[in-house]
């Protein structure tokens, strides 16, 4: 094997992992996951994968099967192919067409000062509400 | 003073690298006792040697296999003062060869005399083998193992585990092309014709055992079998590197 230092973890698809993996680089998970993921940077969940416990990262890709909450500090994106089962808990969320949600989310507010969190809850299927943005007050104009 | 053992010479041609290493290191400055490993004398034996005479530094020239057993030997003895490990390796297709593969012999006893000398992690088998590039358990059949990294369990059926000196582990699961056409393609184009599912992990202490005894390879030779426990040896060797590395 040659020296890898910067490699980060890979969990192949004919593995099947129990307990709690952590990592300061990124974890790319193929296969079966029992237990924590934890990464300082970036957990990618492939097609082939399934994972049953809580997940913690900078960001995180899911394409594969999620069953536990996800908390990542900066963004979560879910693939068309992917599923989660769980709460989650980021800054920024891409959602896919086609992917499956069911669960929680908490997305704390973006702009420093307020500290306050957004709650928004989803169905049992992805049902993306469009969410309506605070137009600007119409400045009413006194008619001559 | 230094110390210089050569691998079994076997050929002509390695007497003849033998003779030339003796006369470019006369001609450097850095001369010293030659040693050659043979049926007779180890590699533990002559690293026993070269601790008795009090040498600084010891270099070891040939294949992976002799390094490591130079590196496991040099830990075992615990010798009263430390002693420097220059490393040339002969082997182009080793691990070792990336980093201590010289072009020239006067490249490599060039960085030997210049004596840069960085701390290596080792990894460990228990009870007390030890080894500088990986250990590897290879199994003529896909067989079920467990490998247990600190805090979790990896399960599978694998082909190939290979552990580096750092612990990081590599599993390899080989898959067979599953298309007929394809598969007969890559075997006229001589091509493998299968490929492989790879998993990297990294731990501090590593655990593996499968359902049948599997034996486990330091370079060519096997030291043991499964199941076994593996540990690190944090800054363990002070091996002499090239000038222009810098990364451990």
């Amino acid at each position: 094997m040659k020296q890898a230092n910067q490699v980060g973890t890979i969990v192949g698809s004919s593995v099947h992992l129990t307990g709690i993996i952590k990592d300061s680089s990124d974890i790319n998970i193929f296969g079966g996951v029992e237990g924590e993921v934890h990464s300082d940077e970036k957990v990618v969940i492939e097609d082939s994968a399934r994972v049953k416990g809580p997940i913690t990262a900078r960001e995180v890709i899911i394409s594969g099967f999620v069953n536990g909450t996800i908390t990542a500090k900066d963004r979560i994106e879910l693939n068309s192919t992917g599923t989660i089962k769980g709460n989650i808990d980021t800054k920024d969320l891409l959602i896919h067409s086609g992917a499956t949600f069911i669960g929680k989310c908490t997305m704390a507010e973006k702009t420093d000062s307020e500290s306050t969190a957004t709650e928004a809850e989803f169905g049992a299927e992805v049902e993306t509400e469009e969410i309506e943005e605070e137009q600007p007050a119409e400045v009413e104009k006194d008619e001559d | 003073m230094y110390y210089y053992i050569f691998d079994q010479i076997r050929n002509s041609r390695a007497r003849a690298d033998f003779e030339k290493i003796k006369e470019i290191a006369r001609n450097f400055s850095i001369p010293g006792e030659f040693a050659q490993i043979s049926p007779a004398r180890s590699a533990e034996e002559l690293v026993e040697s070269a601790v008795d005479k009090a040498a600084t530094t010891l270099i070891v020239i040939g294949s992976d296999t002799l390094i490591n057993k130079v590196v496991s030997a040099l830990i075992r003895c615990k010798s009263p003062s430390p002693i420097a490990l220059g490393i040339i390796s002969t082997d182009p297709e080793s691990i070792l060869y990336d980093r201590w593969g010289f072009k020239t012999y006067e490249d490599a006893l060039e960085t030997i005399k210049f004596r840069k000398l960085e701390r290596f992690t080792i990894g460990m088998i228990e009870p007390n083998f030890y080894f500088l590039s990986s250990a590897r358990i290879e199994c003529s059949k896909p067989t079920r193992m467990l490998v247990e990294i600190d805090h979790y369990k990896v399960e599978g059926v694998f082909d190939r585990v290979e552990i580096s000196n750092n612990l990081y582990v590599l599993i390899e699961r080989f898959l067979k092309e599953k298309s007929l056409i394809k598969s007969t393609l890559n075997w006229l184009s001589g091509k493998e014709t299968f490929d492989s599912d790879q998993s990297i992990f990294k731990g501090k202490i590593i655990r593996i055992s499968s359902t049948e005894a599997i034996p486990v390879y330091i370079g060519s030779e096997v030291v043991t079998k499964t199941p076994i426990n593996i540990y690190r040896k944090i800054n363990a060797l002070n091996i002499i590197t090239k000038r222009d590395r810098i990364s451990t």
